[in-house]
Parts: structure tokens; sequence; C-alpha cells
């Protein structure tokens, strides 16, 4: 927990959502996990706050009245503003991946657990803050495959989407953020899998054993290297 | 083509129009510009000096003649005689020359012509090959018969236009035969009257007694000139046919292009209420159907464009105090927070199978390929994350075209009841001629064989204790279906095994 001593720590929050319990509500749980929360009603309010105090994260709620929150999405985002995780009413796949794919860092539908919120917030300010990663592009390419982020699809190079389970996407995607650095067993634990599951440095290795599957190709190169010792590595370098 | 677009009735009629006037040229090129078909005509004193020939011939070596143009043959039995006055003179000759007793000749003739009340048109001269076949052709011109004479036989009505070789030398003709008239090599025909006393005869049959007893008969050989005509007259009418079926073919592809293009657009309106609509092509009456059809893919998207505005609209009433309550418990102590939640979770999976199920249009998404083993690894991969027992016998990459989103849901579901009614669920994949089968089995109590349909019917649960609304199945077999496949029940020792049928 970050004691009020350190003010400077503290992540700053802005919740926007048209529902004033759920904004309290949030505000409190955030506060509590050591954010400085604001919250605003609508996407003009949310404005009024960026101006006045700027935010390091935004929670957004996706229906709202006048702006929604889809296109106050986009046009943060379009702006390179601070990172956005949509907090929604619909909840469905399809409804994740057009967030996603407009711009937000994360989405969770409610109702959700207050507490995954919080982590799912600290990851994305992590992410944020290990810079190159700040802005998610949509997909990333590396030896002819194409990593959909959005869709937590992987398509091969003969254009076949190779579904992956939440973890090889995770994983995989913690790769590709980090190529070309040696990947220890635990930090990819950290990066890769829920804080709370428990999960073992063995599970690391089956998962990897997973994702080099799903990325062999006959004659392919080699994407994900093991360093004796240490951990992994992932050779190809991605481009946008 | 107008905007509008013709009829079919339109194009039927040019199709027919286009097919008369193919038949009409080529009838037309046989009669105008092929000569008119050579008819087997001869001259008598020719065909009995080659007749004289070829008996003394047969008579000296016992052989019959060949390559004359005449078929030979010798018989014990006399040929029956025929009836041909005209060629009297003929016979009476021919008995004098081989010295023979007339009923020891005979010469019979299906057409016999008495040719002075023919004109001919003298084309070219053939005398490189004296009076083998002299080459009538009928003239449309008649003259006048002169002295009123009529001949007997079919051609009384028409007129000869022949080329007539020069007659060969004879040492004794009878009737005389008069020399033919001068005639020039070439150039354009002339006419000219045929000789008068020339007997043209066609469809013979002479015979005569040879010395032996046997009778020595010449028919009549085959007319090759005319086989040519013939060809030349095949030809003409294959070319026509031939113009005539590449422009049917043209034709046919014209009229029916727009209407396979339709039923493409059709099928893809059908699929996907968001495609490009249907063009409008082609016949009026095509054109008028993609209209119909552009309407009611308006109106269908109209229709969804509400429907999915009601459901965000319920979806948020729902959610909005759902997520209240969540947060609330927050606050609760620890031991209550818990079972809250579970509860809130509960109703908010109910919200979303329902909601899901409302929403659930097979056709929204765009199909892919997609590797149908590595989406089975993933999904029991996920489950093992949770700490669930849901196992995958992994096979080779298997490629099928659908929705990835839409497969997983299908999957998913199949799963998510698998667990419910049992403790593991045991996911097999095969290939077998085509399709591609997924075996979702589970360790629970199985489905009664009278329940085997009704489960996948929306809202129905086996266990009224269980959880959910029972809209799982019903959403999978409408995903299965909506890819072609199926969803069946297969009977199996214990537990159930719902097997999933995809095209490959």
């Amino acid at each position: 927990m970050a004691p009020m001593s350190q003010p400077a720590s503290r992540p700053r929050v802005l919740i926007v959502d048209d529902d004033a319990d759920i904004r309290a509500g949030l505000a409190e749980v955030f506060e509590r996990a050591g954010f400085k929360a604001a919250t605003a009603g609508d996407v003009a309010a949310m404005e009024r706050a960026l101006a006045a105090s700027g935010a390091d994260l935004i929670v957004l709620d996706l229906m709202m009245p006048g702006e929604d929150g889809l296109s106050a999405c986009k046009r943060l985002s379009g702006r390179g503003g601070p990172p956005i995780i949509m907090l929604s009413a619909l909840g469905d796949d399809a409804d994740r991946i057009v967030g996603l794919e407009i711009g937000a860092d994360d989405y969770l539908a409610k109702p959700c657990n207050p507490r995954e919120l919080v982590a799912r917030a600290r990851a994305v300010l992590r992410r944020a803050q290990e810079g190159d990663a700040g802005s998610p592009a949509d997909a990333v390419r590396f030896a002819g495959f194409r990593l959909d982020i959005a869709r937590r699809e992987l398509h091969d190079p003969d254009g076949v989407v190779i579904p992956l389970s939440a973890g090889e996407f995770r994983l995989l995607r913690a790769f590709v953020e980090r190529h070309g650095r040696v990947l220890s067993r635990e930090q990819l634990l950290d990066y890769a899998f829920d804080n709370d599951a428990e999960v073992f440095d063995r599970a690391v290795d089956v998962q990897v054993s997973r994702l080099r599957r799903k990325l062999e190709r006959p004659g392919g190169a080699e994407i994900i290297r093991t360093v004796r010792g240490e951990g992994y590595l992932f050779v190809v370098k991605p481009s946008p | 083509m107008t905007r509008e677009g013709l009829p079919i009735a339109a194009y039927l009629a040019m199709l027919v129009a286009l097919a008369l006037g193919a038949a009409f040229v080529a009838v037309f090129a046989i009669v105008i510009w092929l000569p008119p078909r050579p008819p087997d005509v001869m001259r008598a004193d020719i065909v009995a000096d080659q007749f004289e020939a070829g008996y003394t011939h047969a008579r000296e070596t016992g052989e019959v003649l060949r390559g004359d143009g005449m078929a030979w043959r010798l018989q014990r039995e006399p040929p029956r005689s025929g009836h041909a006055p005209h060629m009297h003179a003929t016979h009476m000759h021919l008995a004098r020359q081989l010295a023979l007793a007339p009923e020891q000749v005979r010469v019979d003739a299906s057409r016999v012509a008495r040719s002075d009340v023919l004109v001919f048109r003298v084309r070219e001269m053939r005398s490189h090959m004296p009076g083998h076949q002299a080459e009538v052709i009928i003239d449309r011109r008649r003259r006048a018969p002169e002295a009123g004479e009529e001949t007997p036989g079919e051609e009384t009505r028409s007129q000869f236009e022949i080329r007539i070789p020069e007659p060969p030398p004879r040492v004794e003709a009878t009737p005389p035969v008069p020399p033919a008239p001068p005639i020039p090599p070439t150039g354009p025909p002339m006419f000219a009257p045929a000789p008068p006393g020339v007997v043209l005869v066609a469809g013979f049959e002479i015979a005569a007694q040879l010395p032996d007893g046997r009778w020595l008969v010449m028919r009549q050989g085959r007319n090759w000139d005319e086989l040519g005509w013939i060809a030349s007259a095949a030809t003409i009418i294959g070319a026509a046919l031939a113009v005539l079926s590449v422009l049917a073919l043209l034709f046919a592809r014209r009229l029916t292009r727009p209407i396979r293009n339709f039923s493409d657009a059709v099928q893809a309106v059908g699929v996907d209420p968001q495609s490009e609509p249907v063009r409008e092509e082609g016949p009026s009456e095509l054109r008028g159907a993609a209209r119909a059809v552009n309407t009611m893919q308006a109106r269908l998207r109209a229709l969804i464009a509400d429907r999915t505005k009601t459901l965000a609209a319920v979806a948020h009433d729902m959610r909005t105090p759902l997520m209240r309550l969540r947060l609330a418990a927050e606050n609760a102590p620890a031991e209550q927070r818990e079972r809250m939640a579970k509860e809130i979770g509960e109703v908010e999976a109910l919200v979303a199978s329902f909601i899901a199920f409302a929403r659930d249009d097979p056709a929204e998404e765009a199909r892919v390929r997609l590797d149908l083993s590595a989406l089975l690894q993933s999904i029991a991969d996920d489950h093992t994350a949770g700490g669930r027992n849901v196992s995958f016998a992994e096979t080779e990459r298997t490629v099928v075209t659908g929705q990835s989103l839409g497969l997983r849901r299908l999957f998913a579901n199949l799963v998510d009841n698998a667990l419910k009614y049992g403790a593991t669920a045991r996911i097999a994949l095969q290939r077998s001629d085509g399709v591609v089968l997924v075996d979702v089995e589970d360790d629970g109590p199985g489905i009664p064989a009278e329940e085997r349909e009704s489960v996948f019917e929306p809202f129905v649960r086996l266990n009224h204790g269980a959880s959910g609304a029972g809209l799982g199945l019903a959403a999978a077999r409408a995903i299965a279906r909506a890819h072609g496949g199926d969803i069946v029940i297969i009977e199996t020792p214990r537990g159930a095994k719902f097997r999933v049928t995809l095209p490959e």
C-alpha cells in the first residue's frame, strides 16, 4: 500500500461513468488501492478534468448520455492521451474486440471484480511506463505471423487463425513487447499469469512449449530461444 | 443495354431469331452457293459402250472389271428384267453388239429421260473421263418443250445443266448419235440444246449372259461427285451449327451470368446482411428481383440495428445495478463479500447468456480459416488454468473455415455444459470424409434417450438445480448449423457425448 507520505508515487486515475454510485464505489476501491482517484459524470466533464489536472489512467464507461465512451476513447488515444481501461455493460467478445481495436488498453465487462480492475489498471500503467508498449499497436508482425492484440489471435503466414489460450496470448504478448531481452521464468510468471493463480516455473515451461508448437512451421526460423539457466529469449524482431 | 434491361422473353425471342437466321443462312448457302446436287445421270449410249467393254473383258478373262466406276458382278440367276421403254434401242443395240439374243441381255433403269426436251448448260469438258458420268445439274430455267414432247420420269419437270463429255468414237450407234454441239472448254456456262436422241439414264442395271451361262451384271456405281456435294452441304450445315452454338453459348452466358451473380449475391445477403447490395443487372425480371432483395436487406439491417440498440440498453440497465451491488459488496466482511460476489456472478452469467442468445446472429461475424485443433487446445488450456479438468487429445493441425468467436463460443458452451453435469470434459478431434468431428464427452449422469433432442431447445435444463438459463446448447447448435454442420448426441456407456460435425 502506498502511504500518504509519498503522494508523487500515487498514480492518478480518472473514473468516467454516468452512474454516481459506481463512480463513488470505484473511486473508493482505487483510493484504497493507493491510487489518487478523480471522477467525471460524462465525457465533457472528463475533458475538463483532464485539462485541469491530467491523469495517468482513465477508467471509461462505454454507454453514457452525450458522447459515448467509444468515440471519446478513439479521440483520446488518437491524440496520445493517457491509457484507457474500458468498463462496459457490453461484455461480449465482439464488444471487447471493438473496444480494444478502437484504442482502449484493456477492456472489462460490468460487473467486474473491483480488485481485478485494480490489477489490470496496474498492468496497463506498467506497460505504459515501459515506454515502447505505451500505446499498443492493433497488431504486431514477426516472422510472417501476425498477432492481433485486440482479438487475441495469431495469424500464421498462410493467413490461418491460430487461436491462443489466455495464457499463451499473454505470454506471447510479453515476449513480443520485450523482444531481444532474455526473460526469466519469474518475469514471465509476473507478466503472463494472473497474480492470484497458483503457477510454478514448470507451468511457464509447459506454456512456452505449447506456444512454440503453435509457432512451429516446417523450415521456419527459431522464434523463442531457450537460454540455459536464465530463461527465454524472443529472437525475431517484431514490426507493427 | 438499357438501364431497365430486356425481359427474358426478349432474350429468348432473340435467341430463336438467331437460330432461325443461322438455319436460313445455311439453307440459303446450300441452295445458292453450292451447285445443285448432281444426279446420277449418264448417257445411255455411253453406258452401253461401257458394258460392252466390260462384257468383252469378262468373256476373255472370266474376271469382272474393276475401277471403272461401275459395280460388276457375276451371278447364276438372270437378274430381274425391268420395263424401260426408252432403253429398248439400247437393249437391241447391245444384243447386236454382243452377238446375243435379246433375251440374253437385260436392261433395267429406274429413271430414263429423253434428252431432246432438255437444255444443257455446258460448264466444262471432261474429255479425260470419256463419258463415265455425265455431270448433270438441275437448272431452274425451263425451256418450252420442243415438239410437244413430254418425257417420262421426274426429270420432266426440271431441266438439266449438264457437263457433257465428248462422246467417244462409236463403231455403230442405234440410233446414231450426232456429235455434240461445239462446246468451249472453259468460260461462263452456256446453253446448248441436247444432242437429239440422247437418252439419259440413272439407277440402271445391265446384264448379259456369258458363254458359260452365268450372267454378268453391271450396276451404276457410287456417284462420287454426289458424295462431294453432300460433303460440301454438310460443311455448310456444320459451320452454321458451329457458329450458332458459339452464339448460343455466348447468349446463354450473357443471360445466366447475371442470374448466377444474383444467386451468389442473395446467398451472401442471407449469410451476412451487411454484405454489398445486389447489383441490378441483366434481364428486367432479374433487376426487379434484385431491387426487392436490396429493399429486404435494408429492412433487415434496420431491424438488426434496432435489436442491437435494444440489447445494449437492456445490458446497460441490468448490469449497472449489478456493478453497484458488486462495489457495495466490497465494503462487506470478507466472507459475505465472497458469497455476494458469487451470487452476482451467477446473475451476471444469466444476463450474459440471455443477451448472447438474443443478439446471437451467427451471420454477423466474418469467416476466417482457423486451426480448429489450436482452438480446442486453447479452450482446454483456459479451463485447466482455472483448475478444471478439461483435456484435449492433441491432433495435427486441422484448418476449417468459420467464425473465430462463434466457434470458440460453440465449443466453450459444450465444455461448460459438460462441466455443469460432470467433473471432467474430454475433447477429441477427428477427420473423416471431408468433415471434421469434434466429440465433447463428460462423466456426468448422461442424457436420457427421450431428452436428446429437447436439450437443444432454449431454456431446457435437465438438472433444475443447475445454474444457467439453458441456452448454451441451443446457441451452440445454432452456431454449428450456421457453419453448415450440426451437433448430435452420441450413445455412450456413461456420461454424455456431444458430437459436432463441421465441413472441412
